[in-house]
């Protein structure tokens, strides 16, 4: 979204450039969703299924009712958040991969304080847990954030740490304090009723968190096209040097990007807390900072992209359970797109700048 | 003193996996390539090395499987690298998930398990010493423990650092991460030299795999790994990839998981001690980086 309302405030820009941008924009999606969905086919074959006839049920377990489609929005919604908080710092260069940590350490925060919060505090519980959540996640990528401004400590190494150090401390807490007495290991209580997000289709997990998350993405693409900030991070993102000769300060262009991404990756944190697992238990994210991420890539930091990504891998995510159940093809399958798919991204983009540049190395 | 000797033993073990997939990832790194990817090729070696040492019952065909399994991943995995332009990070990462799936995949599918992979006719990794030199005082323990690929980890410790500063390869292999420029203008590919950087770490990582399920276990399970591909990329960060600084920090992450559970009843919790390397690379990077400017200001 963020690139075509730039084409669309520019009718200057000139159709052929905006189609032809269009077209790159979308063949940059399509082309490794391709090559994964093909990796998977030679599995499915070399398993003696039928690919097309596997995909196909696939497609109809993600979308074909009403029921279906909101079980894929469910599993879309943590994407959104976590697509989101990474697509922010990637856009302005910096290479945030603790986006995985900032979501578990977001929804341990908002748990605890849907659990201990008095319920006579009545319908507060629900912003007052997501706040709490905001401020923790912003405060943990907030840490790396600083480390690279102020002293150049290598942000993918600190984030990619701070990831296992999350983990640990929340592992340590739903085992000590904020361990449940009624329900057993490593999970805190259930959070009170009145914290939980609302369903939006009963039967179906579907919660309010989807809207927050599309909330969020609207919001980012806002910032990223209309606000000067959005810009200048944009400008710190495609060249550093450009950036500080036109007054920008790139330090403190970073530290806000990382507590953006912080905020939003613990709303996204409070989200599956409050609306979808009401706990906080080990396991709590099942890699979706890390989903988030091939999500962000495939949709080259476009918000656009970034809700078609998360709905394509919530749908792999929801129809790969059912056919697991039916048709006996591991849910492996998924992990196994989800790690072509970022490998293709990233192997098309150097193959891009390459070819753009006009060299080769 | 008998209590100090088991420690020592389990330390020095537990140490291996750690070490040799470092080793692997500092030399990758020293060709200028950061390696996430260790941990994909530690569980590749893990469970090529239980299917060959069941199918042959030979420990040895088990660990060149796994040494053959992580160098030819290390190698495609070069290729998108050096040769597509992919990042490195990403494509690490996006290679561990892939790699991840593809076993799950396999375990379920074709031996329709999940999770934990056992299989007949196991061959371990010998011990090196008979039983009998367990009563030597103090290193007894380790010696009765020592199997060869600790054995070949520690050599390839002491070696290395001769081979990077003396040997071509290595000189080549260190010009290729600090000045690729130099490394093509005298009319090398710098790229092919990367791309041995890359299909060793493969290599080790693979044994590093080997060791953890041929060891002792002798079965393979999804979660063997338990992250130590990225232990092993903190240990040689931490060192600055320096082959002697970095066994040293193994050797320290080892003491703190043999240790674990004694440091869990003195009223240490196990979760946290396993966050403290992760702590100390980023401290150490702290350090680091706060050094380099305060010399730039002086």
């Amino acid at each position: 979204m963020s690139d075509n309302a730039h084409t669309d405030a520019m009718p200057a820009d000139g159709l052929a450039a905006m189609v032809r941008r269009g077209l790159d924009d979308s063949l940059r999606f399509v082309v490794p969703i391709a090559i994964a969905f093909a990796v998977g086919a030679v599995l499915l074959l070399a398993i003696g299924e039928n690919p097309l006839e596997t995909y196909g049920l696939m497609f109809s377990e993600a979308f074909s009712s009403q029921r279906r489609f909101a079980a894929t929005l469910s599993a879309a919604t943590p994407l959104l958040f976590t697509a989101v908080a990474t697509a922010i710092c990637f856009r302005t260069g910096v290479f945030n991969v603790g986006v995985d940590g900032a979501f578990i350490l977001g929804g341990l925060a908002a748990a605890t304080f849907g659990v201990m919060l008095p319920m006579s505090i009545g319908w507060w519980i629900i912003p007052l847990s997501i706040l709490a959540a905001m401020l923790v996640a912003a405060f943990w990528l907030w840490i790396p954030g600083v480390l690279l401004a102020r002293l150049d400590v290598d942000e993918v190494v600190s984030t990619l740490m701070l990831n296992f150090v999350a983990l640990g401390i929340a592992g340590f807490l739903v085992n000590g304090v904020l361990l449940s007495e009624t329900s057993g290991n490593n999970t805190t209580e259930t959070i009170h009723s009145t914290a939980e997000l609302s369903r939006l289709l009963p039967p179906s997990t579907l919660h309010s968190g989807f809207l927050l998350g599309l909330a969020c993405v609207f919001a980012y693409a806002l910032w990223s096209s209309w606000t000067p900030a959005g810009f200048e991070a944009k400008l710190v993102g495609l060249n550093k040097r450009f950036a500080r000769a036109v007054g920008i300060s790139i330090p403190s262009t970073i530290i806000v990007v990382m507590v953006i991404s912080g905020l939003v990756a613990g709303l996204g944190g409070a989200s599956h807390a409050l609306g979808q697992v009401h706990k906080f238990s080990d396991g709590f994210s099942a890699g979706y900072g890390f989903t988030g991420m091939a999500v962000a890539l495939l949709a080259r930091n476009s918000a656009l992209g970034i809700v078609f990504g998360a709905i394509l891998f919530g749908a792999l995510a929801s129809a790969g359970t059912t056919i697991q159940l039916f048709s006996d093809i591991p849910l492996d399958i998924v992990n196994v797109i989800e790690g072509t798919v970022m490998i293709f991204a990233v192997v098309e983009l150097g193959k891009l700048t390459l070819w753009r540049k006009g060299k080769r190395p | 003193m008998t209590l100090a000797a088991q420690i020592l033993a389990t330390t020095i073990i537990l140490t291996t996996p750690i070490l040799l997939a470092a080793i692997g990832g500092l030399v990758n790194r020293q060709g200028g390539i950061v390696n996430i990817a260790l941990e994909a090729k530690m569980i590749a070696g893990a469970f090529i090395a239980i299917v060959v040492s069941s199918a042959t019952g030979s420990w040895l065909l088990a660990v060149f499987a796994s040494a053959a399994l992580g160098g030819a991943i290390g190698y495609v995995f070069s290729l998108t690298i050096t040769r597509a332009n992919a990042n490195m990070i990403i494509a690490g990462l996006g290679l561990n998930i892939l790699v991840a799936g593809l076993l799950g995949f396999l375990l379920s599918r074709v031996y329709g398990t999940s999770g934990t992979l056992r299989l007949p006719d196991v061959h371990l990794l010998p011990k090196i010493f008979p039983e009998s030199v367990s009563d030597v005082p103090l290193i007894g323990p380790v010696l009765a423990a020592l199997d060869p690929l600790t054995l070949f980890a520690w050599l390839a410790v002491a070696a290395l650092p001769f081979l990077l500063a003396n040997t071509r390869l290595g000189l080549r292999l260190r010009a290729a991460g600090n000045a690729p420029q130099v490394v093509r203008s005298v009319g090398l590919r710098e790229k092919s030299i990367q791309d041995f950087g890359t299909t060793f770490a493969g290599i080790f990582s693979g044994l590093a795999g080997a060791h953890l399920s041929l060891a002792s276990i002798g079965l393979f399970n999804e979660g063997l790994s338990a992250g130590r591909g990225f232990i092993a990329l903190a240990a040689f960060y931490f060192a600055r990839n320096r082959p002697v600084g970095t066994a040293l920090v193994c050797l320290f992450f080892g003491f703190l998981d043999a240790s674990q559970i004694r440091l869990q009843t003195a009223g240490l919790p196990p979760k946290l001690i396993g966050t403290l390397p992760y702590l100390m690379v980023i401290l150490g990077l702290c350090l680091a980086a706060w050094n380099t400017k305060r010399k730039l200001q002086a």
